[in-house]
């Protein structure tokens, strides 16, 4: 019988440091076993708990998408004691993964509708993944519109540089990118998420939102979606909880009833209504 | 199949069972406390307790447990995972309480999309011996919560204390492997009898006085009442309630060792620790005792059974005997009733 | 007894009514009675109206000092021991409360009984137990036995030359004569009786019995750290699991930790579910702080405990 707790062993690829403040790292990871390879599947908004023995286990949601084969990316924010040994990895080093986990974004619900995605500093990652589905050229078509609003405090800050510079010169795909402050180089917008996504108001008709992001901005972003007239079934938010075991075992996510790693990551707001406010 | 076995011949009956299987049993480590140990004599039994201050769930989900080793082998981690167990187990004078909270206990560790294979291992790999409730503690409210003092299900053997002899009841197939066993023999009629006796009576004494029965649907309603305002005051937050909780099943992983060598191991967390949903952004979603108790008696008695129909307490009473603040959960749960509160239980004047 | 017992009670619902219709205490914390005999419960009051379900009997064990913490932010009325007094007063000490943010109501202590050695003392569950003069008498299902009080009492109790809490802004009982039952603790005594191997030994099987609840940290008034050693893990001082020798790491450094602060209230070891016992530890602990330092804890709200200190006269000979 497999052991869910068992992690599976990859190697890192590529490390490359996403912002100025040097906080945010990205690893791009490859399984040590092709059989391993060939059984991950996964979908956007799916995340994994990434190992080092000896110091840990913590959770990341997947920000490569399902159709970059090869390798999987997370982006990990130094904060404490895994995340900081994720930091000094080095190319080459071995890692382990438990996953996929979480059931990902509703891609089956999205079939012929709008897609908005409203992002806030580095709760970008599985967004990330979300959009690169969603754009690629054998997926495209499932989807009507396209919006993206991706806000950051600073232009050093924001994740995906080389990602963002190829969705903008996209015609199928609508980008805005703003920043809280600009420097002297910025050219684009300056400005809070709430405000843009007022400013570009995008029709709520047959549309999907999706909105990750930290609480403040969430806090100040939803009623901006509301005054849009989106109904709560179509706004989807993906959660973050602290997390041991990822599976639904040790009973540490739970939102009410249900579990983070296991009913989520990803709830719509109608869902989230009926919980506690226990996040 | 109903048999017994004479009180003179327990002690042998024990060592029949050790030569075979790791024998688990009650123990007492000082007066008043005793937990289940695998026994190396048949005299360290110890039966005096209702019951052991660590519950049963012991032996399956262990308070630490190394889940698996590792170990660098060249630029290679080796990983040993560590949930074989090597001799079948027997669990000997398990309460029915015990007993049912490791049904609970296998509904959360055994599911369709993830199995936890060091809880399923030891439950495979153990029989279960029952012990009935002759005298139930006033603190005992099993028969509220679902249960009763002689309830058979789970056990593959039952035993009940009719003074000179066991009365033996073999359950299951597990339970039937016995049934050769030299020294049980057949039941008599006034047995029996005795058994209805013991069982009718320790029914009469727990009784069902505390409104468990709709607890789920009260407590939709209460979610943000100013009833866990007053309820948690007086919790100081040690965990001694969810661990000697026979169905408490939150756990805790921490990987000790370095980098060239060590293990990840499990042990049993608590909801009501404040650091347990405290997030490395120091955000904390339970920041006081109010949200800490809420969730607790709510996981109990409203998100379990919304999930799974039954409510995750089995009546044992531990959480009411060893509270040092004398937390009462039965008082926590007519409360949440419209019927007023009734004093049950004499206090000191 | 219970005729002492009755005039305290009535003393501490009368003082809590006088100061919760004032409004000079935001609430009043004392003992209830609850669901189980030979027990109270910790009751948190707020208004005048409440007051009838304070009570006062031998059976009042907690050290209510520990629920301070929670309540920073409120002026707070709490019915104290003596014992309970002196945590207060070294807690003062430590800067945990502002001058006149709590109401010390004083009950000089009757001492408290040992409920766990009542329960052992017959056979059956006790279901109902009351004081008369200087018994207990308890009844069960079928027996009713009546225990001489002076018996059943907790050790710490029975040592206690400090049972008036001097440091109370008001005391709700007549005055009591300080000389201890006994001169020495028992189990400090066979401690000291000990060569360090037999300590070890013994030392080694009460902390086996350990289960990490940390009841025995959250029920002492002086164990307030917002990060618990055995908590960090960065550094990792020690394993989270119940290996033998992280248990006696934890035992050993949780005294050292109360050297020079604990009040020997017992509230640990009474917390404790698997009945280790602690008070010979720290107690012994008090004992050599006593005799090295002359001190005792929360005697005198102004000097600070030795080993939070330092002056350039103190002993350096043990430094080498």
């Amino acid at each position: 019988m497999k052991n869910p707790y068992l992690p599976i062993p990859m190697v890192v690829k590529k490390a490359s440091i996403e912002t100025t403040d040097r906080m945010l790292r990205t690893l791009e990871l490859s399984f040590l076993n092709e059989e391993d390879a060939k059984a991950f599947r996964f979908i956007p908004g799916q995340f994994c708990e990434l190992s080092i023995l000896g110091k840990g286990e913590a959770p990341f949601g997947i920000a490569s998408s399902p159709t970059e084969n090869g390798s999987l990316k997370f982006t990990i924010n130094k904060a404490g004691r895994v995340t900081t040994a994720l930091h000094h990895l080095e190319e080459g080093a071995e890692i382990g993964i438990r996953g996929p986990l979480g059931n990902g974004y509703p891609i089956d619900l999205f079939k012929g509708k709008n897609i908005l995605v409203i992002g806030g500093g580095f709760a970008f990652t599985t967004l990330r993944s979300l959009i690169v589905y969603l754009s690629h050229p054998e997926n495209r078509s499932r989807v009507k519109d396209i919006t993206v609003i991706y806000g950051a405090r600073m232009p050093g800050l924001l994740l995906y540089k080389e990602e963002l510079t190829q969705w903008e010169k996209r015609s199928d795909l609508k980008l805005v990118v703003t920043v809280d402050w600009g420097d002297k180089d910025w050219k684009g917008k300056v400005g809070l998420v709430p405000n843009v996504l007022e400013e570009v108001a995008p029709s709520s008709e047959n549309t999907y939102a999706v909105i990750c992001g930290p609480p403040i901005m969430i806090k100040f972003t939803f009623p901006k979606l509301m005054a849009l007239r989106f109904p709560n079934e179509r706004i989807y938010t993906s959660l973050e909880k602290r997390m041991k075991c990822g599976i639904g075992k040790c009973g540490r996510c739970n939102i009410g009833y249900l579990y983070v790693c296991k009913d989520g990551p990803v709830f719509s707001y109608a869902q989230l209504e009926k919980l506690p406010k226990d996040y | 199949m109903k048999l017994k076995l004479d009180k003179k011949d327990f002690e042998n009956f024990l060592q029949s069972l050790m030569n075979e299987y790791d024998l688990y049993a009650p123990v007492q480590l000082a007066e008043g406390v005793s937990l289940f140990k695998k026994i190396d004599q048949p005299g360290e039994v110890n039966l005096t307790q209702l019951h052991t201050q660590k519950p049963a769930k012991d032996l399956f989900f262990p308070q630490s447990e190394t889940m698996f080793r590792y170990e660098k082998v060249g630029n290679q981690n080796q990983m040993t995972s560590m949930e074989e167990v090597k001799r079948e187990r027997i669990l000997f004078g398990a309460r029915p309480c015990d007993i049912e909270a490791i049904s609970i206990l296998e509904k959360v560790f055994v599911s369709e999309e993830y199995t936890d294979v060091y809880f399923l291992e030891k439950r495979k790999k153990t029989t279960i011996i029952g012990l009935g409730c002759n005298h139930p503690l006033s603190t005992c409210f099993c028969s509220s919560a679902g249960g009763d003092p002689f309830l058979r299900a789970g056990s593959d053997l039952f035993f009940i204390d009719l003074g000179e002899v066991y009365f033996v009841e073999l359950l299951t197939e597990k339970g039937m492997v016995f049934h050769k066993n030299k020294f049980f023999k057949e039941a008599d009629p006034k047995d029996l009898t005795l058994v209805k006796e013991l069982e009718d009576k320790a029914f009469e004494k727990v009784g069902f006085s505390i409104p468990v029965d709709g607890i789920e649907k009260r407590l939709d309603l209460m979610g943000e009442s100013s009833f866990w305002d007053r309820i948690h005051e007086k919790c100081i937050g040690c965990r001694i309630c969810t661990y000697l909780c026979p169905t408490c099943h939150c756990f805790d992983i921490v990987d000790e060792g370095e980098h060239q060598r060590g293990q990840r191991v499990r042990n049993w967390d608590s909801c009501l620790s404040p650091l347990y949903s405290l997030e490395t952004s120091g955000h904390n979603p339970r920041p006081t005792g109010r949200e800490r108790t809420r969730q607790r008696l709510m996981h109990k008695f409203n998100y379990f059974p919304k999930k799974f129909n039954q409510v995750a307490c089995v009546g044992c009473g531990r959480c009411i005997l060893y509270c040092p603040v004398h937390f009462d959960i039965r008082q926590a749960i007519i409360w949440t009733s419209p019927k007023r509160p009734k004093r049950f239980g004499r206090g000191a004047i | 007894m219970e005729e002492r017992s009755k005039a305290i009670q009535d003393r501490i619902r009368e003082k809590a009514k006088e100061l919760l219709s004032k409004k000079a205490v935001d609430l009043i914390i004392g003992f209830g009675e609850w669901t189980l005999p030979l027990r109270t419960t910790p009751i948190f009051i707020r208004s005048p109206e409440g007051v009838d379900r304070l009570i006062w009997n031998s059976f009042c064990e907690n050290n209510l000092a520990t629920y301070l913490h929670k309540f920073s932010h409120f002026k707070v009325g709490i019915v104290v021991k003596g014992c309970d007094a002196r945590s207060i007063t070294a807690l003062s000490l430590e800067k945990r409360f502002k001058p006149d943010q709590l109401f010390l109501m004083g009950v000089p202590c009757q001492r408290m009984v040992d409920r766990r050695r009542v329960e052992k003392a017959v056979k059956g569950e006790i279901l109902c137990a009351h004081e008369q003069g200087d018994q207990i008498i308890v009844e069960g299902e079928d027996f009713k036995k009546i225990l001489k009080r002076d018996d059943f009492l907790y050790p710490s109790c029975q040592v206690c030359t400090h049972r008036t809490p001097t440091q109370a802004n008001v005391l709700v009982g007549d005055p009591i004569e300080e000389t201890p039952l006994i001169e020495t603790h028992p189990e400090v005594e066979e401690f000291d009786k000990k060569s360090p191997e037999e300590r070890w030994k013994y030392f080694e099987k009460e902390s086996s019995r350990c289960i990490r609840c940390y009841a025995c940290r959250e029920a002492c008034p002086m164990c307030y750290c917002a990060e618990c050693f055995v908590d960090s893990s960065n550094p990792n001082w020690i394993g989270k699991g119940p290996s033998p020798s992280d248990l006696e790491f934890y035992h050993i450094v949780r005294a050292y930790h109360q050297t020079g602060r604990c009040s020997g209230c017992g509230a640990c070891e009474r917390a404790c579910p698997m009945e280790i016992r602690l008070t010979y530890l720290t107690q012994k602990l008090n004992w050599d702080v006593k005799e090295l330092f002359n001190f005792e804890t929360g005697i005198d709200a102004e000097t600070p405990p030795p080993l939070s200190t330092y002056e350039t006269e103190d002993r350096q000979e043990f430094i080498k």
